[in-house]
C-alpha cells in the first residue's frame, strides 16, 4: 500500500514537471528574429521647414551584402543593394522612428547603429530636446558616433555610395576613427554629448561632415555650440589646435618651414592641459600647456641635419602649434564666446565659490581673458636618413 | 533554542548580500552630488556603531530573536503591538526591494514584459529558497554573495580607460547640509534596514563571533559602496551622474566594445534576492512567534504575496518610488531603525544590571 501511494506521487511530481518544462521552450516574451528586424546602421537627424523632425535611417539587408560580395564582377545590375535609405517626419524623434513604419515593412532595431548624424537646421535651433530621446531610449548604443552635417543633409550623406564599404554608415564611422592619427576631427560619441548637455563649464563641440562630392565625404573640422545651438565650424586646423588643448591628439603630421622648404613632424605624443589662473579671486588669463613629442617624418628641404638645427626645428615646432591652438581659442572666444575647451569646468572644480556668481555670464567672462599658451616640443628621432635627398649647394 | 545554525562566514556574506542589496542598481547617497562619498563615509561610521547597537541587544539578550525580546523588555501586550509594526515594516522593505529590482528588470532588460510577472516569479523562487530554512539560504549566500564584487571589480576595471579622475571636485560646494543629509538616507539605507537581522542573529553557531562579522560586513559594503561611487563620478562626470536613473548600469553601458548589461542584472538577483529573502523570513519567524504557529513555513506564501501586490500597490511609477524612498523613507524608517532599537538597548541594559538573570525567568 506504501508503496503504491509513493509510486503515485512520483508520478504526479513527475507530471507535473514535464508540464513545466515546456515553459522552457518558449525563449523570450518578445524576442525577434533577424529577419523580423530592420539593422539600422545610421541615422540622421534634421528639421524641416515646417518645423517637423526629419528623420532618416540607413538600413541594412544582411543577404544583399552577401550577394554583392560573392557576385562582383559579374554586373548584375538587378542585385538588390546591401542598404536602404529611408526618412519620415514627425514632430518628436520617437513618433518619426514609430511613423517610419508605415514606409517600410519591418520594426527598425536601434541598438546597432552607429552614426547619428544631425542636420545643420536642427544645431541651429537647439539638439537638446532631441538629445534626450537618444539618452533615454534603452535601445540606443551610447557609444554612437555623431557628427553635424555642414552643406548637406543628413539624408544626402547618408545616401552615399562608396565602393569602399558596402555599408556606408561603417565607411563613415571608420573615417571618424582614424582621427585618432590625424587629429582633425573631434571624435564624439553620444555618452560625451550626454554628459556635457546640460553643463554650462564646456560648450559642446561635435565632429563635422561634409559632402565633397557625388559618393565621397569628408570629416573634418568641428561644429561649436553654445548652449545647446550651433554658432559655428572650426576649421580642420583649428580643430587640431583644440584638440592639442583638450589633451585628445595622439597623432598628427605638422608642418614646419625650415630653411628653403618644409618639414613634416610626426606627433608621436602629446599631453594638454588647461587652466584658468586666478589673481585677487578673479580669473586673470586662460594658461594652455602643451607638452609634444615629435619624429622628423619628411624633409622636404635642404641642409643637415645636426643638433643646433634640431634645437631650432623644436622651437618652430612649438610656435606651429600654438598658432592653432591660438587660432583655435581666438575663434571660441572672440567670434562664437563659447567655452569649449571647458575652462569652465576648471573654475568649477578649484574654484566653486567665484564659480557660482559667474556661472550665468561664464562666456562673457571667458571671451575677455587674455590667453597664455606655452608648448613645449621635443624631436625624438629623426628616421632612417640623416640628410635629405637634395643635395647642399 | 535554535536548532538551524549558520556560521559566521555565511552570516557575513548574508549581511553584506543584504547591504549590497538594491545599492548596487541605486547608487546610494545621490543628494549630496559630488560629494557623496563624504556621506558614504559618515553614513558608513554611523551604519557601522548602528549595527553594533543591534549586536549589543542580541548579545544582551542570548539566543532571542527581536520578538521574544520585545515582548520581554516592554511587557506582553505592547511588545506585540510593536512587534507586529515590526512585521509590517519588513514586509514593506521587501515589497520596496521588489518594486527596484521589478522597475529596473522592466526598464532595462525586459521592457515589454508586465512587471508583475516579472516580480510574482522572483517571489516564487524567494519563497521557496525561505522554506527551506536558514541553512540553506547560509549557503546560498556563501554561492553567491561573492559575485556581487567581484562584479563590480570587473566593470570597475573595464572602464578604467574612460576617466576624468577630478570631477568629483569640487568639494562642499553647497555646503554641509546635503552632505549630512544624504548620509542620514544612507544611514537608514541599507544599514538601519539589518534590523531585520535580530531575527537571524540567534542562529549563528558560535556568539563570539557576532561582533566581527557585523563589523566586517559593514565595513566591506561601505568600502565598495565608496568604490562603485568613485567609479560612476569619474566615468559619468556629476551632472549625468545627478539625471541617471540607475547609475551604476548606466556606467556599465560605457565599457567600450563589450555589453556586460546582464552582470548588473546578475547582482541585482543576487543582493536583492538575499534583501528580500530575509525580509519574508524574518517578517513570517515572527508572526510565527506571535500567533505560536509552530512553523513560519506556512506564512511565507502568504507573506509574500502580500509583498508582490504591495510592491505593485504603492507606487505608481519609478519617480514615485525615487522621491518616496529618498524622502520618506528615512523618516519612516526612523522608528523602526533607530529610536525602538536604542530603547531597547538601553531597557536592556538596565534589567542586565539589575538583575543578570532577569530574562531567564518566562
Amino acid at each position: 500500500m506504501m508503496h503504491r501511494k509513493g509510486k503515485k506521487r512520483t508520478g504526479i511530481k513527475l507530471t507535473a514537471f514535464l508540464l513545466v518544462l515546456p515553459l522552457l521552450l518558449t525563449g523570450c516574451w518578445n524576442n525577434r528574429d533577424l529577419n523580423e528586424i530592420n539593422i539600422v546602421a545610421g541615422m540622421g537627424v534634421e528639421r524641416t521647414e515646417g518645423g517637423k523632425i526629419l528623420l532618416t535611417v540607413q538600413v541594412v539587408e544582411p543577404a544583399a551584402i552577401q550577394s554583392t560580395s560573392s557576385g562582383k564582377g559579374k554586373g548584375g545590375s538587378s542585385q538588390p543593394k546591401p542598404v536602404f535609405v529611408e526618412s519620415c517626419e514627425g514632430e518628436t524623434v520617437f513618433e518619426a522612428v514609430r511613423g517610419m513604419l508605415s514606409v517600410i515593412d519591418k520594426k527598425l532595431f536601434l541598438s546597432t547603429a552607429q552614426i547619428l548624424i544631425i542636420g545643420e537646421n536642427l544645431s541651429r535651433d537647439g539638439i537638446g530636446e532631441i538629445l534626450d530621446f537618444f539618452q533615454r531610449d534603452h535601445e540606443i548604443d551610447y557609444s554612437m558616433e555623431v557628427l553635424v552635417a555642414n552643406g548637406a543633409t543628413p539624408r544626402e550623406i547618408l545616401e552615399v555610395e562608396t565602393d569602399m564599404d558596402a555599408i556606408p554608415a561603417v565607411y563613415i564611422k571608420g573615417t571618424v576613427e582614424n582621427t585618432i592619427s590625424r587629429g582633425t576631427v573631434k571624435k564624439t560619441m553620444l555618452i560625451d554629448l550626454i554628459k556635457d548637455m546640460g553643463s554650462r563649464g564646456r560648450q559642446l563641440a561635435i565632429g563635422q561632415i561634409s559632402k565633397t562630392g557625388e559618393n565621397e565625404i569628408r570629416t573634418e573640422g568641428t561644429a561649436v555650440f553654445k548652449n545647446g545651438k550651433l554658432v559655428g565650424w572650426l576649421g580642420p586646423y583649428e580643430t587640431r589646435g583644440y584638440l592639442f588643448a583638450t589633451n585628445k591628439v595622439k597623432s598628427a603630421i605638422v608642418n614646419v618651414p625650415a630653411d628653403k622648404g618644409k618639414i613634416a613632424m610626426e606627433i608621436m605624443r602629446s599631453k594638454g592641459k588647461i587652466n584658468v589662473t586666478f589673481k585677487n579671486g578673479k580669473p586673470a588669463a586662460l594658461t594652455v600647456k602643451v607638452k609634444v613629442y615629435a619624429n622628423v617624418g619628411g624633409y622636404e628641404g635642404r641642409g643637415k641635419l645636426d643638433p643646433d638645427h634640431l634645437i631650432k626645428l623644436e622651437q618652430s615646432l612649438a610656435e606651429e602649434v600654438k598658432k592653432e591652438i591660438l587660432m583655435a581659442l581666438e575663434k571660441s572666444q572672440k567670434q562664437y564666446s563659447s567655452d569649449i575647451f571647458g575652462f569652465g569646468t576648471n573654475v568649477h572644480k578649484y574654484h566653486p565659490m567665484y564659480w557660482k556668481n559667474a556661472e550665468k555670464n561664464w562666456d562673457v567672462i571667458f571671451s575677455m581673458l587674455p590667453a597664455d599658451v606655452r608648448v613645449d616640443a621635443r624631436i625624438m628621432r629623426t628616421g632612417i636618413s640623416k640628410s635629405p635627398v637634395k643635395k647642399d649647394e | 533554542m535554535e536548532k538551524e545554525k549558520i556560521s559566521g562566514i555565511q552570516l557575513f556574506l548574508l549581511l553584506l548580500g543584504f547591504l549590497f542589496g538594491s545599492t548596487v542598481i541605486l547608487g546610494p547617497a545621490m543628494g549630496a552630488k559630488n560629494d557623496a562619498w563624504l556621506a558614504i563615509i559618515l553614513g558608513g561610521a554611523t551604519g557601522v556603531l548602528l549595527m553594533q547597537v543591534y549586536v549589543a541587544i542580541s548579545l544582551l539578550n542570548p539566543s532571542k530573536a527581536l520578538v521574544d525580546i520585545l515582548r520581554e523588555k516592554m511587557g506582553k501586550v505592547a511588545g506585540n503591538i510593536i512587534a507586529i509594526l515590526y512585521i509590517w515594516y519588513f514586509i514593506h522593505l521587501a515589497s520596496l526591494v521588489l518594486r527596484d529590482f521589478g522597475e529596473f528588470i522592466c526598464t532595462v532588460t525586459f521592457p515589454e514584459t508586465p512587471m508583475v510577472v516579472v516580480i510574482a516569479i522572483f517571489a516564487f523562487i524567494l519563497v521557496y529558497a525561505v522554506n527551506s530554512g536558514i541553512e540553506v539560504l547560509g549557503r546560498l549566500g556563501e554561492l553567491l554573495v561573492p559575485i556581487i564584487p567581484l562584479v563590480t571589480l570587473i566593470i570597475s576595471l573595464s572602464i578604467i580607460t574612460v576617466r576624468d579622475f577630478t570631477a568629483f571636485l569640487p568639494v562642499l560646494e553647497n555646503g554641509m547640509s546635503p552632505v549630512l543629509k544624504a548620509a542620514f538616507n544612507f544611514v537608514t539605507f541599507p544599514f538601519g534596514e539589518t534590523i531585520a537581522f535580530l531575527m537571524l542573529f540567534p542562529h549563528l553557531n558560535k556568539k563570539d563571533k557576532l561582533k566581527n562579522v557585523v563589523f566586517l560586513s559593514a565595513v566591506t559594503s561601505t568600502i565598495v559602496v565608496i568604490i562603485v561611487f568613485f567609479r560612476d563620478i569619474i566615468v559619468l562626470g556629476s551632472d549625468l551622474m545627478s539625471r541617471s536613473t540607475f547609475t551604476p548600469h548606466l556606467s556599465s553601458l560605457l565599457i567600450p566594445g563589450l555589453n556586460i548589461e546582464p552582470l548588473i542584472d546578475i547582482n541585482l538577483l543576487i543582493g536583492g534576492g538575499i534583501k528580500i529573502s530575509v525580509c519574508i523570513y524574518a517578517a513570517a519567524r515572527a508572526l510565527s512567534q506571535i500567533t505560536g504557529i509552530d512553523d513560519y513555513r506556512k506564512l511565507t506564501g502568504a507573506i509574500a504575496t502580500f509583498c508582490v501586490v504591495l510592491s505593485i500597490w504603492g507606487f505608481g511609477n519609478v519617480l514615485e518610488l525615487f522621491i518616496w524612498s529618498e524622502k520618506v523613507w528615512p523618516y519612516y524608517s526612523f522608528p523602526f531603525q533607530i529610536a525602538i532599537p536604542l530603547l531597547l538597548l538601553l531597557l536592556s541594559l538596565i534589567k542586565k544590571g539589575k538583575s543578570p538573570n532577569a530574562g531567564t525567568k518566562k
